[in-house]
């Protein structure tokens, strides 16, 4: 049940930061993304440089950094929707680059603009990419059906492009997770949305979470980093910091994730 | 069964552009309707200013079957001489007839048929006919007529038409004279005239405006059907998902290809009830044909959709290869008329196939026995194309 966990959280529960604590919360220690010296340059512009993370089943990583950072360069190579210019990547045990088929079976990605077609209305997109993901009839008439559930009947029947962004990220999730993904990626989800929706969005994340699911969630809001259960903080295309929100804090003394942010990049700037 | 989703998902948003609906389908038909009585290559009406010094009733009589004739549309007639170069640049007429009588002109030897200059005013003589087009009547005791054909060339081909017309009415004249007198001309030309006897030219451009049809939408839908996926960004979730390149391009395709046949239908419609062509070989081979020119042709407009990472830039890449692909198509002018130079983009072009075949179907009644090469040739050029795609879509999606 692909759906389920975006369904789940009728009421919106901003997660404390007791959801990032504690190892068993943190991933099973089975390494399902490994990147090394991931590296990704544009002309005489290194976008991405020398990249090194690794990813355990069932964390929530966020990845955060200002734009231009080189997170949505990042996540494109690691979907394959990029070409790397040197590095390697693993992902459930397949080399990226040999086996990027095998990879897109376990996989789930949503770019920043939520990739829906304008119009199209919500249940005609749904449909078009349940099918093209080679879902069986019977599943697709099923998966349309719990889209009405998401989403008020009287938004089912208008084009995406008069959808407000809310509904827009959430079918954008949903059809995200028609395959039933191990790994999700998701590029700035929660840009352009307002606060509120973004704490919702948040609960669904961590919906799919308990349900065993790996995610990789880009972001600039840095009001949103502690909701992850690590950081890998991304600057001028290198990792600046990683780690557990709360033990970086701890680590660098710093009151708020804000603090850290500025700290962690002028540091870097300034060896 | 992905193929249908994307097949689906490709013709709703055609039809969710209302404006695009309307581009589609009611566009080519007026188009249709409009080339077919614009664009002809037979001259009518043409604009004639009439200078009339000779005094001869041959003169006026040749006057008179000018300005009844259908083909000239005579704008003024004067008893006096004119300036012909303002005429012209002013666009006024497209020619100038001059009647004199030829001792009346100041350097007569500069005329045909210098031979008679005798002038006396007695009855008709008789002429003998020999002579060229420009003297009425070699000897006579009239005032021998000469006329002078003056004409606006900087549309060539419009001046040679029009200065055949002329000719024509005064070689009629002068048989008719003849005839009068109980003789003819030693030689006479039959001419029999085949397919299109009329020499109306609708039957000739009608056919193959239905090919230009079928090429503009189709070619221009399909460039920037993946553009504009990777402008909003849906690409991205059409690589991710477990599609094939080969099932994105059929299901970029297949729609436009669709969206082409039933134009081309409609198309066909116009041309044989309103132009009143007569289709005198198989329907079913001309779908064939268009099949064949669609593969190719949405190859080109697929390939041109990889290249290009906006719709501006798709559709001026269009643009340029239709308009090649229509100059050197034969549509509107002989591809023989083409430098040496050229003549291999005029064997690859699909456009120039699909042009000669309709023509043959509609008004020659051919089978597959005469065209069967052209077809082969197109389907090479199809193949190619998607081959070309293919080979680029990695590289030109993932980048």
């Amino acid at each position: 049940m692909p759906t389920e966990g975006i369904n789940s959280p009728v009421t919106p529960t901003p997660p404390s930061g007791s959801f990032s604590g504690g190892e068993a919360a943190r991933g099973t220690g089975e390494t399902v993304v490994a990147v090394r010296n991931l590296t990704r340059k544009f002309g005489h512009f290194t976008a991405v440089d020398r990249l090194n993370f690794t990813i355990q089943r069932g964390e929530i990583i966020g990845f955060l950094g200002p734009n231009g950072a080189g997170k949505t360069t990042t996540i494109k190579m690691l979907t394959g929707l990029l070409r790397p210019s040197s590095g390697e990547v693993t992902i459930l045990g397949f080399d990226l680059r040999r086996e990027i088929r095998q990879i897109k079976k376990h996989i789930g990605y949503m770019s920043q603009k939520f990739s829906l077609y304008p119009l199209l209305t919500a249940r005609e997109n749904v449909e078009f990419f349940a099918g093209i993901s080679g879902l069986p009839p019977a599943r697709i008439k099923q998966v349309k059906q719990e889209l009405a559930t998401l989403i008020p009947p009287a938004l089912l029947r208008l084009q995406v492009a008069d959808l407000p962004p809310g509904i827009r990220q959430k079918v954008a999730l949903f059809t995200c997770l028609l395959t039933d993904p191990e790994i999700i990626f998701l590029d700035e989800p929660t840009s352009g949305v307002d606060p509120e929706l973004r704490r919702n969005f948040w609960s669904l994340i961590y919906g799919l979470k308990t349900r065993g699911k790996t995610l990789l969630v880009s972001t600039h809001n840095l009001d949103e980093a502690e909701y992850a259960d690590r950081l890998l903080i991304i600057h001028q295309g290198k990792i600046i910091l990683e780690g557990p929100p709360e033990e970086l804090l701890q680590r660098t003394g710093a009151s708020n994730m804000e603090e850290l942010f500025k700290q962690a990049i002028i540091s870097h700037e300034t060896p | 069964m992905r193929l249908f989703y994307l097949f689906k998902k490709e013709i709703l948003e055609v039809f969710r552009q209302k404006e695009m609906v309307a581009v589609l389908f009611i566009a080519p038909l007026l188009q249709t309707i409009l080339l077919g009585y614009v664009v002809r290559t037979d001259i009518q009406n043409i604009p004639v200013e009439i200078v009339n010094l000779s005094s001869s009733p041959d003169a006026f009589r040749l006057v008179n079957r000018i300005t009844h004739s259908p083909l000239f549309q005579v704008t003024g007639l004067h008893r006096r001489p004119l300036d012909y170069q303002e005429i012209f640049k002013k666009g006024q007429a497209k020619a100038v007839i001059v009647f004199r009588d030829e001792e009346m002109t100041t350097a007569p030897g500069r005329l045909k048929g210098a031979s008679g200059l005798a002038g006396g005013k007695e009855g008709p003589a008789s002429g003998n006919g020999e002579s060229g087009a420009a003297t009425l009547r070699p000897a006579s005791l009239l005032p021998r007529p000469s006329v002078q054909i003056l004409m606006d060339g900087a549309d060539a081909n419009s001046a040679m038409i029009a200065t055949g017309y002329f000719y024509g009415v005064i070689k009629r004249y002068l048989e008719d004279l003849l005839a009068d007198q109980g003789q003819q001309l030693p030689l006479q030309p039959q001419t029999l005239i085949r397919f299109n006897p009329s020499l109306n030219s609708i039957h000739y451009m009608g056919p193959g405006i239905v090919a230009l049809l079928l090429t503009i939408t189709t070619m221009f839908l399909t460039a920037i059907a993946l553009v504009r996926e990777k402008e909003q960004q849906t690409l991205d979730t059409l690589l991710i998902s477990r599609l094939t390149p080969v099932e994105i391009f059929l299901g970029k395709t297949l729609p436009m290809a669709l969206i082409g046949l039933v134009e081309m239908t409609l198309g066909i419609v116009v041309v044989l009830l309103l132009f009143r062509i007569h289709l005198r070989g198989s329907l079913g081979l001309l779908f064939i044909a268009a099949l064949v020119f669609l593969f190719s042709i949405l190859s080109v407009g697929f390939l041109i959709s990889l290249i290009s990472q906006t719709q501006q830039q798709a559709l001026f890449f269009s643009w340029f290869t239709m308009v090649l692909f229509l100059m050197l198509s034969g549509l509107l002018t002989p591809v023989e008329n083409i430098p040496s130079v050229f003549q291999w983009l005029v064997e690859i072009n699909p456009l120039r196939y699909l042009v000669k075949i309709i023509r043959e179907i509609f008004l020659k009644g051919n089978g597959l026995a005469y065209f069967w090469k052209d077809l082969v040739v197109m389907g090479v050029v199809g193949f190619v194309s998607f081959f070309l795609s293919l080979l680029n879509f990695r590289r030109s999606v993932v980048r």
